[in-house]
């Protein structure tokens, strides 16, 4: 069912170099982080018994799960950007740019405003709400306005409001509220566990196997519209059920990390470079790139300074526009 | 025989006194091995308020760890820091193994404190809104930490000192003040914030005391309306003029005609702890002093 042909032959090497990449990302990462646990201490403790239940702890319900969750989040985020630029054909297209951001940051206001001491499922869930809110209006706009096309504009408009409104309530209510507000939409890994990753999991094979199974008609779609409906594709229907998907992993990961920015819009251009803009390859290695990407970050953002976790938001935009920029600068020259 | 008497009651006298030397040696000696098996609570306190107010009722030595920013006392700077008040390193907090961490409930983030609860470390809360809040918090910190002898007597000093303040400014002619709490934009206090409570007690008239939020962003306009007679800013010591709105470009306000600027110490002002009952009487003398200026310009 799954067509390998596509992700074989001259880009079969960068696939094998991502995988081996990825793996050894999981394996490094793993040892860093702010408790001192020597190398020895980690592999005693993954492969056999941890040494002290403060290990145990650090080991197994902060540093994998966190090593994991940003792995399959930076996977979700990178596939999501990659089908939306392919589905709408604009290389701008980021899964943030529908309002899912600001309609979490929406839903996240109202769960610390209301529900301060229910913060492990009210913040994730009133987050994940409130971005599918917002996605559900740029839809629900776009097509009242009869035009697929104003998709992406549309979602900026909405994005504006529901901060606006986040903004209103915020300075309506607990001024420290604001605080805490603004730093969860600067993204976290902490407070992640393994429940989460196997969520994030779910969703990102979900997305994964309806792209393998559908990745045909994807490419129809970047000969144009026409093109593809003349080719038997059902544009409206396969744009619809993409759109959906990109929702519903972003405002997952969203849910549950914060806003991470610039990952859905970067990765994919990269991977462009290195295996085309053909869906199958494009999406397996943005999926590799993002995971990697996203851990790496992590490490920094738990790491680069002393005594002080960096938001893990704003390492992804400080690195994501600088290359993203150079990229540009790169394919100007040579292209 | 008498004098045998005598040496027999001297003997007995002798033993009880000192078996009763030895039972209360013992006594002391079981006591004290009683407080050293059961260990004073290492706590990580996460917010400079707590690590003050910690250091006021002896516990200062129990606390393993803090966030940033913490600056009060001197010994306070040498505590190691495991985040910011609004992100804590999970995994130092594991490493450290806390008998309880004090966190500050509206300032430090809930999620990751829900997190540090779920993995089974005990957390209680901090949120000081009041003067008594403060005395109340002290006397609670006191029996967490197995100071509580030290902590009732601070409480209750504070208590005194606070109501022998409230007694010297009651019943003062009330004076008009603005505070700035920041000037771009221009934001003030109003009920229910912290400030609010060292006005009403120095007997500063706060025209936007009424506002719909804590800390109400002012048009100037509304300043210009409302007939000051002092302004009260309160300056950190990193903080320059700079910051500070510029007053002397409207000499309509009274306060600006007659330089009745307050400035005030925002460290302790704005700090949840015994501190602030100095920073609750310098702002009461310098309002008193802008009133005597004003009742003689009067007269």
């Amino acid at each position: 069912m799954i067509n390998l042909k596509a992700i074989k032959g001259k880009n079969g090497w960068i696939f094998a170099c991502l995988i081996i990449v990825t793996l050894v990302s999981i394996v490094i990462s793993m040892t860093v982080g702010p408790a001192k646990i020597s190398y020895g201490d980690i592999f005693q403790c993954v492969v056999n018994t941890c040494n002290s239940p403060m290990q145990d702890m650090v080991i197994w319900q902060i540093r994998i799960p966190r090593v994991l969750v940003g792995l399959v989040a930076g996977m979700g985020l990178a596939c999501a950007g990659a089908i939306l630029q392919n589905v709408t054909r604009n290389p701008l297209a980021d899964p943030y740019l529908f309002g899912i951001i600001s309609g979490a940051g929406l839903g996240a206001t109202i769960a610390i405003l209301i529900l301060p001491n229910q913060q492990t499922l009210a913040l994730p869930l009133a987050a994940f709400l409130g971005a599918l809110f917002s996605v559900v209006i740029v839809f629900g706009i776009a097509t009242l306005l009869r035009n697929m096309n104003h998709l992406l504009l549309t979602g900026v408009a909405v994005s504006f409001m529901l901060g606006s409104i986040s903004h209103f309530i915020l300075y309506l209510g607990d001024p420290f509220a604001t605080n805490r507000v603004i730093f969860w939409l600067m993204g976290s890994l902490t407070r992640v566990e393994m429940f989460h990753f196997y969520l994030i999991a779910a969703m990102v094979v979900i997305t994964l196997l309806t792209i393998f199974a559908l990745h045909r008609q994807i490419d129809a779609l970047l000969l144009g519209d026409e093109s593809a409906e003349s080719l038997g594709v059902n544009v409206n229907k396969l744009r619809l059920i993409l759109l959906a998907l990109c929702a519903a992993v972003t405002a997952t990961i969203v849910a549950y990390c914060g806003g991470i920015g610039f990952v859905g819009l970067m990765i994919p251009h990269i991977v462009r470079q290195l295996v085309g803009v053909t869906t199958m390859p494009l999406i397996i290695g943005s999926a590799l790139v993002g995971g990697c990407f996203l851990v790496w970050v992590d490490v920094l953002a738990r790491s680069a300074l002393d005594n002080v976790e960096i938001p893990i938001g704003i390492i992804t935009s400080a690195i994501g526009s600088i290359f993203f920029l150079a990229i540009m600068y790169r394919t100007r020259k040579t292209g | 025989m008498a004098s045998g008497n005598y040496m027999k009651v001297l003997s007995y006298l002798a033993v009880i006194l000192v078996s009763f030397t030895a039972t209360k040696a013992l006594a002391t000696n079981i006591k004290h091995n009683l407080q050293e098996s059961t260990p004073l609570p290492r706590i990580i306190a996460l917010s400079p308020h707590i690590v003050e107010m910690l250091f006021t009722i002896g516990a200062g030595q129990q606390i393993i760890a803090t966030t940033d920013h913490t600056d009060y006392p001197a010994a306070a700077t040498k505590i190691p820091k495991i985040g910011t008040s609004s992100r804590i390193q999970l995994e130092r907090v594991i490493e450290l193994q806390p008998d309880l961490i004090i966190a500050w409930e509206s300032g430090n983030p809930s999620d990751e404190l829900a997190r540090i609860k779920q993995l089974g470390f005990k957390v209680i809360y901090s949120q000081p809104d009041t003067f008594e809040d403060v005395a109340k918090e002290l006397r609670l910190f006191g029996q967490l930490t197995g100071h509580s002898e030290k902590a009732e007597e601070i409480a209750d000093k504070f208590l005194v000192d606070l109501s022998n303040i409230k007694q010297q400014f009651a019943n003062k002619s009330a004076i008009i003040g603005f505070y700035e709490v920041w000037s771009r934009p221009l934001t003030t206090i109003a009920e229910g914030s912290w400030p609010q409570q060292f006005l009403d007690i120095c007997g500063i008239n706060n025209p936007f005391a009424q506002a719909r939020v804590g800390y109400p962003q002012i048009n100037i306009e509304q300043v210009l309306q409302a007939n000051v007679g002092v302004i009260i800013q309160p300056l950190a010591k990193k903080q320059t003029d700079e910051n500070s709105y510029n007053w002397q470009k409207w000499p309509v306000v009274p306060a600006v005609k007659h330089q009745q600027m307050i400035t005030i110490d925002a460290d302790v002002i704005h700090r949840m702890t015994t501190r602030s009952l100095s920073a609750l009487l310098d702002l009461c003398q310098q309002a008193e002093k802008s009133r005597q200026y004003y009742q003689q310009a009067d007269s």
